[in-house]
């Protein structure tokens, strides 16, 4: 479906959706549902932004204009590795706050750092190299697709 | 490291030994050793030197260990065949499909390139790989 998105507009567009869903979840649920408004129109605001800064000449705006070479990739994915071990490190550390305060408000956490192990998991089996094949015998094996270049 | 052979110290150097020393200066430069002023000052202390003895002076202080974890000379063969085409970092970027950040980087050792865009460098330079990204100074030098 993204691929009728033109690139520079696919992360652009992906953010501002995200950002709306806020606000619709906002609208829904708030009494101060005006405030959704507020959201939305950052959200425009957001998208607009982010397909201006797509333009530049920077690793950042190729990342985020889709159109990143071997070593931008590489940048994205340990920017998003760095993004994922702080967010689990944060998980862990508001289970450990809520067991102790309010366990009955844990769950979200403990949902959060299953959910990542789970993915890291995958992200093994996917990633990695496979069953071996039996000893010296020449064999193909399992071919690897890096995060990277997907 | 060439540049810091004193038993030629008198001996004139080449534009690839100033290119070298340029090269050691830039690993300090990235790595914090150096301030932008100093670097600065000793690019062109390097840039004017005549002698290898006026060359050391230039990088003294630094370490040699500095460009021992990239590959030595490939960084300058890569700038140098460019230069030599007289193109900018820009049209090398856009020839072999990758951004100028990339080129820069790969020009000032701090990013290594994959097997596929070594081979892309190579052929586009009309070397081979082992010419543009065999780790032994001497055959770039003699290059």
């Amino acid at each position: 479906m993204m691929t009728f998105i033109r690139p520079r507009l696919r992360k652009p567009l992906l953010g501002g959706i995200a950002f709306l869903g806020i606000a619709a979840a906002w609208a829904i649920g708030s009494p101060a549902w005006g405030l959704a408004i507020v959201i939305a129109v950052v959200a425009v605001g957001q998208t607009v932004a982010w397909y201006t800064w797509a333009g530049a000449d920077t690793d950042e705006s190729a990342l985020l204009a889709s159109r990143a070479d071997e070593r931008q990739k590489q940048v994205g994915l340990r920017a998003r590795a760095l993004a994922g071990t702080v967010a689990l490190a944060a998980a862990y550390t508001g289970l450990v706050i809520t067991l102790a305060v309010k366990m009955a408000d844990a769950w979200p956490f403990a949902a959060l750092l299953a959910v990542a192990g789970f993915a890291y998991l995958l992200g093994l089996s996917s990633y990695g190299s496979g069953e071996p094949g039996p000893e010296g015998e020449v064999t193909a094996g399992h071919q690897t697709r890096s995060p990277a270049s997907s | 490291m060439v540049v810091l052979d004193e038993g030629r110290g008198g001996l004139r150097t080449s534009d690839a030994d100033r290119e070298q020393a340029i090269d050691v200066l830039k690993a300090a430069f990235v790595r914090d050793r150096l301030a932008r002023a100093e670097f600065e000052a000793r690019v062109g202390q390097a840039l004017a030197s005549r002698t290898y003895a006026e060359l050391a002076a230039a990088t003294d202080g630094i370490p040699g260990r500095l460009t021992a974890d990239q590959p030595p000379g490939m960084p300058a063969r890569v700038r140098k065949q460019r230069t030599q085409r007289e193109m900018s970092q820009g049209e090398l970027a856009q020839a072999l499909g990758v951004s100028r950040q990339t080129v820069i980087s790969i020009e000032s050792g701090r990013y290594l390139p994959s097997l596929p865009l070594a081979f892309a460098i190579a052929r586009f330079f009309g070397l081979t790989v082992d010419n543009m990204f065999d780790p032994d100074e001497e055959k770039a030098g003699a290059r």
